[in-house]
């Protein structure tokens, strides 16, 4: 072993030793939010926030069906007892009355702390009389019933007032005492979890909970449950990611050993050969985890990624070298080739590093060091550990053939062209959109998952918000004082038909100034019986007919203000909480509009509300998207243009640049045919899966451009193409088996696109 | 509800005392004649009348007094249009009681699963009008007074909510035609209605 050879050893033990201490004490996350986008804007922001911890993402929606609807409502009863009495759960509600007693009970207490309508004029002589006959009318009336109970303790209705405020904007049908959906067929529950839906194990813990009690419910019964949310997308898609980068990194290994060891015929070259890829994503890691404090579980999964490339470099190392040559003699001459091939790779993946998603810059970071990494270790340690005059028998023998083979590849040369042409009409001509332009693309939830979302949601009759008003305030008070004003603004627009309904937090939590405002409207119980007696006059109302609301009021003088402990507990409480939330600085109030016939003018008479904002949300979401492809886009071209402008510096040739990169745009052409052909509209993941068909398939294009001897060492080269883009091939395959959309894009895109790039750069080479 | 329908008898209190006098004789037809009546009641499909209601409150010197239109559609459907002290609506239709003011344009709406009480009390009518026995009984313990000519139905809430609504309904009648309905609040309120037929 020469000195330097002892250097590079001792330098590659160290910097493993050292990622080893390092990746030792990562962390590793399977949080979805690192795929969401890092939002730009403060209102984007609120919403990313609100699906990763808001109160409407600790919502579990179930659904019970497959039984006759009088079990179906005796099931969802039993389950919501069991729930209710686990407390892990906030609320569950499932229809039965059981769940509003304390609401209406809060609202009959407090009526006069949260109703609008408080003023002092209310209760003078003159706004008495008023409500004294208004309430005669409508006790003459054939909805009068409904109010007789209250009039005496509430001739103003109050809690009328309230009750018809504060409801629900749609609720489910009833069945024998419990939610329904329309057709009957399922029966409802909505539980709101204590622990945050970023919780993993929290959430798990409460959806095992929930599946026990409805077993135990459910016992000797067909009846099925169904759940959906958030909390239960996050279980969902941690155990499938643990469950696919284990798996797949496995599966793909194992393949690729297998491969490698048939071609070798030697377990040593074999375990040698796995260094530069094992040292590689032991690096990585370390990076990532250094760099970003945590490591995705995804990220993990792309160990694949650097297999499928980086086990390439030994296999050149070691097919490439002719018997009896001493390892690395053969390597000298392909090393500038290969090392111009890595750098190609790391300009297209640093396409991903600058990505505004978390995971996928992860992914980048990881790519770089992974194969910076395993080039060295390919490049300065690996011949000192291989055998002596080790050649593998297979490339010789194959050689002859492979280079027949590749000679007589430009043949199809025309064919190429027409296939080439023939995939770009499709594309040109196909009326459908090629890329998705929807959020929903990137989501890590299959199509199923989230029509069953779509479908609970509907039954629950939880109507889908599009346009959403947002206040930002310093603190909680500020904040539901702005949502008084904007909520005034918006009460304005009703009048004017501009829109048709709203919920605002200040209906279930009046600011203390709004609260103190109304307690001091209400007059001392002499000043009310003088008031009383003056409207009752020639109205047929007994003297003393209004005694208890005189108690009532006095009593509601000395109420203590309400606040958000007075509510919980209770369904107010669970909407509070959806609408009023901290955040990282300060607190924002969400104020859901429905039916918004005009947006524009609605904007506008929210102008006098500082920091009210009108979101729409699908515009929001749709132009976040928009704007992450754009971003992608750009980032992509940047990595092709870094590509060329490499090819440029290192081959000093227009001709020869072109060369190399036209089978490599054609492969990504013809990839996007297919992929298009096969029903797959193409998202963010598919457009970063191209960058890595040009990484990967520069490194074909470069050898079969590279000026070489013909004979037996340019056709081990072959031999060496074909078995790297065959593991390649295996590599990215593998991935295309995972159910998670990231890594089904990428491999389906990859392991389509490198074999394609390895066929046309032999029929596309212009020497034979 | 306080809602039923029937035609004004002129001489209802003249047969009512005369029932006063019979008791025996309409115990003796007790259940026979009430599944006989309810039998007969479920032939009407639909019929048409006024409505005097006079309201008895206890926060009220004087009873207060509306009138209007009832009409009833078998099997389900039933209006009330009280077109004085002022104009307002109430139709039950199937499962859901709407209340329609239109002066203001107000509307409400109420599904009766979700209202047991106001549930209790449509059925009260509803089902007596359709002569639907099992549905009356899901909410009350039932009870008929009189002959054919005269009778009287005397409901008695057994849901524990809706007793503490209504101590009890009573729906006087004339063969297929109710024209009396007295609502007695739990609290002591009352209200009676008396329907007569809208001269066709």
């Amino acid at each position: 072993m020469t000195r330097a050879g002892r250097w590079a050893l001792g330098a590659w033990i160290a910097v493993l030793l050292g990622c080893a201490a390092q990746v030792a004490r990562t962390e590793f996350s399977t949080d979805l939010s690192a795929f969401l986008p890092r939002s730009p804007s403060a209102e984007q922001q609120v919403l990313v926030e609100q699906l990763r911890d808001g109160a409407v993402s600790r919502l579990v929606l179930l659904g019970v069906e497959r039984e006759s609807p009088e079990r179906l409502a005796q099931l969802s009863k039993a389950l919501a007892a069991s729930l209710r009495a686990s407390g892990r759960f906030a609320s569950v509600a499932n229809g039965e009355e059981a769940g509003f007693e304390k609401d209406r009970e809060l609202l009959w207490r407090y009526r006069y702390l949260l109703s609008p309508a408080v003023k002092r004029e209310r209760f003078s002589a003159v706004g008495l009389r008023e409500a004294l006959e208004e309430l005669l009318a409508q006790l003459a009336s054939p909805g009068g019933v409904l109010m007789q109970r209250f009039a005496t303790a509430d001739p103003g209705g109050e809690i009328m007032r309230l009750a018809e405020q504060l409801q629900p904007l749609a609720r489910p049908k009833l069945h024998a005492g419990v939610w329904f959906s329309a057709d009957g067929s399922r029966a409802l529950l909505l539980a709101q979890t204590l622990a945050a839906a970023s919780d993993i194990d929290s959430q798990k813990a409460a959806l095992e909970l929930i599946h026990a009690a409805f077993a135990e419910a459910a016992a000797g019964s067909d009846a099925r449950l169904l759940a959906s949310g958030t909390g239960v997308f996050s279980v969902a898609s941690r155990a499938r990611i643990r469950e696919d980068a284990l798996r797949l990194s496995l599966l793909a290994t194992g393949l690729i050993s297998a491969m490698l060891l048939a071609l070798y015929r030697s377990l040593r070259v074999l375990g040698l050969g796995l260094l530069p890829v094992a040292s590689g994503a032991l690096a990585g890691v370390a990076a990532v985890s250094l760099a970003f404090g945590a490591v995705h579980g995804i990220t993990l999964a792309f160990g694949v990624t650097l297999i499928g490339e980086a086990v390439d470099y030994a296999i050149y190392l070691f097919t490439q070298n002719a018997p009896g040559a001493p390892p690395g003699s053969t390597f000298e001459r392909l090393w500038p080739t290969l090392r111009l091939g890595m750098l190609t790779s790391i300009f297209g993946f640093s396409a991903m590093l600058f990505s505004d998603f978390t995971g996928l810059a992860q992914l980048g970071l990881f790519s770089i060091v992974g194969l910076l990494v395993a080039a060295a270790v390919t490049r300065w340690v690996l011949p000192e550990l291989a055998p002596r005059g080790f050649a593998v028998a297979a490339a010789s023998a194959l050689a002859p053939r492979a280079l027949a083979l590749a000679q007589a590849a430009p043949i199809l040369r025309n064919a190429t062209l027409i296939v080439l042409a023939a995939a770009f009409g499709y594309l040109l001509l196909r009326p459908q959109p090629l890329w998705s332009g929807t959020l929903a693309s990137l989501s890590p939830i299959s199509a199923r998952e989230q029509a069953l979302d779509a479908e609970l949601r509907r039954d629950l009759g939880a109507p889908d918000v599009r346009y959403l008003v947002v206040v930002h305030a310093p603190g909680e008070q500020a904040a539901l004082r702005a949502s008084e004003q904007a909520a005034a603004a918006l009460r304005d627009c009703i009048a004017r038909g501009w829109l048709l309904g709203f919920d605002s937090p200040d209906a279930y939590l009046p600011s203390e100034a709004t609260q103190l405002a109304r307690r001091a409207a209400l007059p001392a119980p002499d000043a009310l019986r003088a008031n009383l007696a003056a409207a009752r006059l020639g109205l047929p109302f007994k003297p003393d007919a209004f005694e208890p609301f005189v108690r009532d009021v006095s009593d509601a003088r000395t109420l203590p203000l309400i606040d958000r402990a007075a509510l919980r507990g209770t369904s107010l409480g669970v909407r509070l909480d959806s609408l009023l939330v901290k955040r990282a600085s300060g607190w924002a109030a969400m104020l859901p509009l429905r039916g918004v016939s005009d947006a524009q003018a609605v904007a506008g008479a929210l102008k006098g509300t500082p920091d009210a904002v009108l979101l729409d949300l699908k515009r929001q979401f749709d132009d976040l998207y928009a704007g992450y492809l754009r971003e992608a886009l750009i980032n992509s071209l940047a990595g092709a243009a870094a590509i060329i402008v490499l090819l440029a510096a290192a081959l000093r040739s227009p001709r020869r640049v072109f060369d190399v990169l036209t089978p490599l745009a054609a492969a990504a052409l013809v990839t996007c045919a297919l992929l298009a052909l096969g029903g797959i509209e193409l998202s963010i993941f598919h457009l970063v899966a191209l960058v890595l068909v040009v990484a990967v398939g520069s490194n074909y294009s470069l050898f079969f451009d590279r000026e070489a001897p013909p004979g037996e060492d340019r056709g081990r080269t072959v031999v060496s193409l074909g078995f790297a883009a065959a593991t390649t091939v295996v590599g990215f395959g593998v991935l295309a088996l995972s159910k998670i959309p990231v890594l089904n894009a990428i491999g389906s895109t990859v392991a389509m696109g490198a074999a394609l790039a390895l066929v046309f750069s032999a029929t596309m080479a212009r020497r034979t | 509800m306080t809602i039923g329908l029937r035609r004004a008898l002129a001489a209802a209190a003249a047969l009512l005392t005369a029932l006063y006098f019979v008791p025996a004789l309409g115990q003796a037809a007790g259940t026979l004649g009430l599944e006989q009546l309810m039998h007969e009641l479920a032939q009407v499909k639909s019929s048409r009348g006024k409505f005097v209601e006079r309201k008895y409150l206890a926060m009220l010197d004087t009873p207060l007094e509306s009138s209007g239109t009832l009409a009833y559609a078998a099997p389900g459907r039933l209006e009330k249009h009280m077109l004085a002290p002022r104009e307002e609506s109430l139709i039950l239709d199937g499962d859901t009681l709407i209340i329609e003011n239109k002066r203001t344009g107000k509307r409400r709406s109420l599904t009766l699963q979700e209202n047991p009480v106001v549930w209790g009390f449509a059925e009260g009518i509803r089902s007596t009008l359709n002569g639907d026995l099992a549905t009356l009984r899901r909410f009350y313990k039932v009870a008929l007074e009189g002959d054919f000519r005269a009778w009287r139905l005397r409901l008695e809430p057994t849901e524990p909510r809706m007793r503490q609504a209504a101590a009890e309904i009573r729906l006087g009648g004339s063969g297929t035609w109710v024209n009396r309905i007295e609502i007695f609040e739990a609290g002591g309120d009352r209200s009676e209605t008396v329907i007569t037929r809208e001269p066709s």
